[in-house]
């Protein structure tokens, strides 16, 4: 039973942290290599894929995507979707996708005379999946080792859901303590004394049978 | 424009919900505190009449007024974020 809990925990932290890796934005430095735009028919993996244009038709099953095939700086590919996320979730309120391409498009080098860049995207690349990263946004750098920004949005962010959190825990473990350990403390002192009772009567008739025997 | 309105709506709804709760929550804590307040100091008058002359005060206040920031703060927050990912 304690295995049971243990594994539930364990399951449902694994969760939130697989939401918040997917949702929270992150920054790769990459090569763009090409762009380009594909039809994509959605099938088992729809839900990795954000919505059509904000204002466009969205009740058609398969549409165009803009994709933006980039080289990382370790030398792997990367590949990136590129979505509107509209008003919808995640609560990037990207409208701006075209231009983006565009200027994805204006990065475009080879590896012979590289043009670095700094892509933010949120979202995970599968292959089994056939699932891309969002880019959210991208700006030219000129040199691929310099360090990353300090990710203060999702500093920010995971504070104040880590203090969420350990408000509602305190509260609950004050609201347990407060209700319903005591509740069920009566209730276990209620059968141990029902127990007590059967056990006495259980005694006296077990002394009138005796009495009987002999 | 249908995504744009379950937006609104939804949003409407659930800041509606936290911004009744918190309005209910920070006048019952006022309450509270006249009632403790008048146990302290007795002063000459019912316990009654301090207490509603008190939330009355409170009522015409600029706090309750500031809970108003529950609807306030995200939709500015939204607006920062459509620029930062727009336009910036």
């Amino acid at each position: 039973m304690r295995v049971f809990g243990w594994i539930l925990t364990l399951t449902f932290w694994t969760l939130i942290a697989a939401f918040f890796h997917y949702t929270l934005p992150q920054k790769d430095i990459v090569r763009v290599t090409d762009t380009e735009n594909r039809r994509i028919d959605f099938g088992e993996n729809s839900i990795f894929w954000a919505s059509p244009d904000v204002g466009n038709d969205g009740t058609r099953a398969d549409r165009d995507v803009f994709f933006i095939q980039t080289v990382q700086a370790n030398g792997r590919p990367m590949v990136y979707r590129n979505e509107d996320t509209g008003w919808g979730w995640p609560p990037y309120f990207k409208f701006d996708t075209s231009n983006l391409q565009t200027e994805a498009a204006d990065l475009k080098s080879t590896s012979a005379d590289p043009q670095w860049a700094l892509i933010t995207h949120y979202g995970w690349r599968n292959e089994f999946y056939s699932i891309f990263p969002n880019a959210i946004s991208i700006r030219p750098i000129d040199n691929p080792d310099v360090a990353k920004p300090i990710p203060w949005v999702n500093i920010v962010i995971l504070t104040l859901f880590a203090m969420v959190t350990y408000a509602i825990w305190v509260r609950w473990r004050r609201f347990r303590a407060a209700r319903i350990d005591p509740a069920i403390e009566e209730i276990q002192d209620g059968w141990e004394a029902a127990g007590d009772a059967v056990e006495s009567k259980r005694g006296r008739i077990r002394r009138w049978l005796a009495s009987w025997r002999r | 424009m249908i995504a744009l309105v379950r937006l609104l709506v939804v949003g409407f709804v659930v800041l509606s919900i936290i911004y009744i709760c918190l309005s209910l929550y920070s006048r019952a804590v006022r309450k509270r505190k006249l009632m403790a307040e008048w146990e302290a100091e007795q002063p000459p008058m019912p316990r009654d009449t301090f207490v509603r002359v008190g939330l009355e005060e409170y009522d015409n206040s600029l706090r309750p007024k500031l809970i108003l920031g529950v609807y306030v703060v995200p939709t500015v927050l939204i607006g920062i974020i459509i620029y930062l990912t727009n336009f910036a």
